[in-house]
């Protein structure tokens, strides 16, 4: 399938009259018309970037209600047109839809950043065949920032899949009728270069020293534990405790792969405590898992045996309330307090920063690719040698180096080249996704099991026959996760995904890929 | 993945209605959507506009020559293409038949796009065959639209003979039936109703009312749910559609 191919226009004309002869003269049909407000939202870090994908929330002007788009490449993933006035911050706030629900877990409790917001007219015009069918979509998209500079005005032609052709013949009688300029880059960016907000936000720069990126972005990451803190403490949405874990999880990574960046005494005692933090909320998330899932498992079950489960319900949700109690004194204890505030010390003491370790002053783009090359290298090691007999820890250590490469590959992402980044992280997602529903399922599994036996000791036979009916959905959903593996392994250990390994790096002088 | 074929031995039950609407409704959740028209009457192909003409042949699809993935043509939908029929697909058993392992033909051709949709809807011709046989094997779920009549309720029970009898063939294959084209008013009909739930308690609660505005799919080329959204048969097929998910 065609990329999307983009021009600005530079006839002369307003945006009405480029549009009638859009319509009238090269006769496209107008699809929709909008005049709105509209941003673009991207988490710190430019996850939504690193993907190729935009999300963005538009109010209309006059009446109507907003709506959010996710989309790739000019191509909607999914559109609500009808969410609340103010854009979501949190992925707790996105409507619900199972593609919704998939840019939830890509940004992984991260909170969303609004971007600056324009003025936009755009207009959707569709090709059609002679049986009315659309064979390519044109936006035309004019947008002022809200101090009044003008952008120039852009249309985008989109081919759809399997009308190639179609979409270049028309392209080239659009190009006849209208005078434009081909352009490669996006409204959102240019909003950004207008506004002076780049499309990288994160603070980082390959210019940087690796000791100065890795500070940064652990800074980033210590404000969503801190953002996150008081939600995970109250545990009334389970939301906050995943986004805590998730930046907790990519600090450890980060100091596990900042040797010879981060001072070796500092890091060794962080590393140690940040497992310790890891570990006391590993409990309350497994819980969390169980209760979040158990209803969408039973309902798997004859509507009689679903009944059966409701005393392990009342297990579960005690279970939980036991883990939160534990972890919440964990998390207020004299030892989380000290290294909380150490930890904040370290971040913001320049002289801990400064020549503490070989490479910390070496450029970062040098050294976090060789991180990034090593943690590739051994995870394609070890992922070939798994076999249908490997055991299950196996794939569990697999998917921990994945978890490595993938907060590598994420955290300092945008200093990478954005579609080679893009190509790598969609099959690498896919394998973890895979990886992760093996071991969800096997823990959950044995976790449900063991909360059981409290079942075990009243007569309630028909719960346990219940439960015993969600442990084989999850089996089975972990058995068809494991046949899974060979398939997505094999997508991630491609030709097409070493080649953008080598692409990674961009020159800073020309922009161009080095290698 | 999951693969979804919607399947009668009997013509004329609404199987196409039902693949179509189906799958717009899974699209508009955002869902990643393919329907793979596999009747040489091509109506799937006709309800999305699509010509009924395909690039490589139906033939190149089941041998393997060419892949799915190039025979894809996207609707006016978003997330939601299509796979078109043309009349050479009446030959589509005699393909099969000359392939080696013909039952695994039509898996194998998903495989090659099993990453790129979270949902695939085979729009079957009715009839038990070959091509069946290779979409039993195919598919995670038959969804069997049954008009409540007399010879649709005897191909329903044929089916369910048939699966019985074949449990190598299907393996874990669900049968999801469901009422389709019902007329309320029509005693008849309510009584085949009553009396084949109480012979297959499996069969799904929703039911597809007898409706103009789905007759009105050939007239606007479209899915009721782009033309008719919020009338009581677009409604149907939504509700349905969260049943089938329950199921899967």
């Amino acid at each position: 399938m065609s990329k999307v191919r983009r021009y600005e226009v530079t006839a002369a004309g307003d945006f009405a009259s480029v549009l009638a002869v859009l319509t009238d003269h090269v006769g496209l049909q107008l699809v929709s018309l909008e005049e709105v407000e509209r941003s673009w939202l991207d988490t710190a870090a430019g996850t939504l970037a690193q993907t190729d994908t935009t999300l963005e929330f538009r109010t209309p002007k006059g009446e109507g209600t907003a709506s959010l788009t996710w989309a790739t490449d000019g191509r909607v993933l999914v559109h609500d047109s009808c969410v609340a006035a103010s854009a979501p911050v949190e992925a707790g706030e996105l409507p619900e839809s199972a593609a919704f629900a998939r840019l939830a877990r890509l940004i992984e409790g991260e909170s969303l950043v609004l971007g600056p917001t324009v003025h936009s007219q755009i207009a959707v015009l569709a090709c059609l065949d002679d049986e009315d069918k659309t064979t390519a979509r044109l936006v035309f998209d004019r947008s002022e920032t809200l101090e009044g500079i003008a952008l120039p005005m852009l249309l985008e032609v989109v081919p759809l899949r399997g009308y190639d052709s179609e979409a270049a013949a028309i392209e080239k009688l659009v190009r006849r009728s209208v005078a434009l300029s081909e352009s490669a880059t996006p409204m959102k960016a240019r909003v950004g270069n207008a506004t002076g907000t780049p499309a990288n936000s994160s603070g980082l720069s390959s210019e940087m020293s690796a000791a100065s990126a890795w500070r940064v972005v652990l800074q980033q990451l210590t404000k969503s534990i801190t953002d996150s803190f008081s939600g995970v403490l109250s545990g009334h949405h389970p939301e906050d405790l995943h986004a805590f874990r998730v930046a907790v999880r990519r600090i450890r990574t980060l100091l596990q792969d900042g040797g010879d960046v981060i001072d070796p005494e500092s890091r060794d005692r962080f590393r140690h405590e940040y497992r310790w933090l890891g570990d006391v909320t590993t409990p309350t998330r497994d819980a969390d898992v169980h209760l979040l899932e158990f209803p969408e498992l039973a309902a798997l079950l004859p509507q009689a045996q679903r009944d059966d489960l409701a005393p392990f319900n009342e297990i579960l949700i005690r279970h939980r309330n036991e883990c939160q109690s534990a972890m919440v004194t964990e998390l207020r204890s004299i030892r989380r307090a000290e290294f909380g505030s150490a930890w904040l010390e370290f971040l913001s003491n320049e002289d801990a920063w400064t020549g503490c370790g070989e490479l910390s002053d070496e450029p970062v783009l040098k050294v976090v690719i060789r991180r990034v090359e090593k943690a590739h290298r051994e995870l394609v090691k070890n992922g070939g040698k798994i076999t249908k007999k490997s055991p299950a820890i196996s794939l569990h250590e697999l998917r921990k180096e994945g978890k490595r490469l993938r907060y590598l590959l994420e955290c300092f992402g945008p200093l990478f080249d954005q579609e080679a980044l893009a190509t790598i992280l969609r099959p690498l997602r896919d394998l973890q996704d895979v990886l992760g529903e093996f071991q969800d399922t096997e823990v959950q599994g044995k976790a449900l099991l063991e909360l059981a036996d409290e079942l075990a000791t009243t007569d309630d036979h028909s719960a346990l026959l219940a439960i015993g009916g969600v442990v084989e959905q999850l089996a089975m959903r972990g058995s068809t996760a494991r046949n899974e593996f060979s398939k997505v392994f094999g997508r991630f250990d491609d030709r097409k995904v070493q080649r953008a390994m080598n692409r990674l790096e961009v020159t800073k002088s020309s922009g161009k890929k080095k290698r | 993945m999951k693969v979804l074929a919607t399947y009668n031995i009997k013509g004329g039950v609404g199987k196409t209605a039902t693949a179509v609407n189906l799958a717009h409704v899974a699209a508009a959740e955002g869902n990643r959507v393919l329907v793979w028209d596999l009747d040489p009457q091509g109506a799937a192909t006709f309800y999305f506009r699509v010509k009924p003409k395909v690039k490589g042949g139906g033939k190149a699809i089941v041998r393997g020559s060419i892949e799915l993935g190039d025979a894809i043509k996207a609707t006016d939908f978003d997330n939601l293409d299509l796979v078109p029929a043309d009349f050479s697909y009446r030959h589509l058993d005699l393909w099969l038949d000359d392939a080696k392992k013909p039952l695994a033909r039509i898996r194998r051709a998903l495989l090659q796009v099993s990453h790129e949709y979270d949902y695939i809807f085979l729009d079957c011709p009715p009839s038990i065959s070959l091509t069946s046989e290779s979409v039993f094997r195919a598919a995670d779920a038959l969804l069997v639209p049954t008009i409540p009549t007399t010879l649709s309720l005897r191909t329903y029970e044929q089916l369910d003979r048939f699966v019985e009898e074949n449990p190598d063939m299907v393996r874990e294959l669900k049968i999801l039936g469901f009422f389709s084209m019902v007329d309320r008013h029509k005693r008849l009909h309510r009584r085949f109703m009553t009396e084949l739930r109480t012979a297959h308690p499996e069969m799904l609660e929703g039911t597809i009312p007898n409706s103009t505005d789905i007759e009105r799919m050939g007239v606007h080329r479209e899915p009721i749910g782009s033309y008719g959204k919020g009338s009581r048969a677009a409604r149907s097929y939504e509700s349905l559609w969260s049943e089938i998910q329950t199921r899967l």
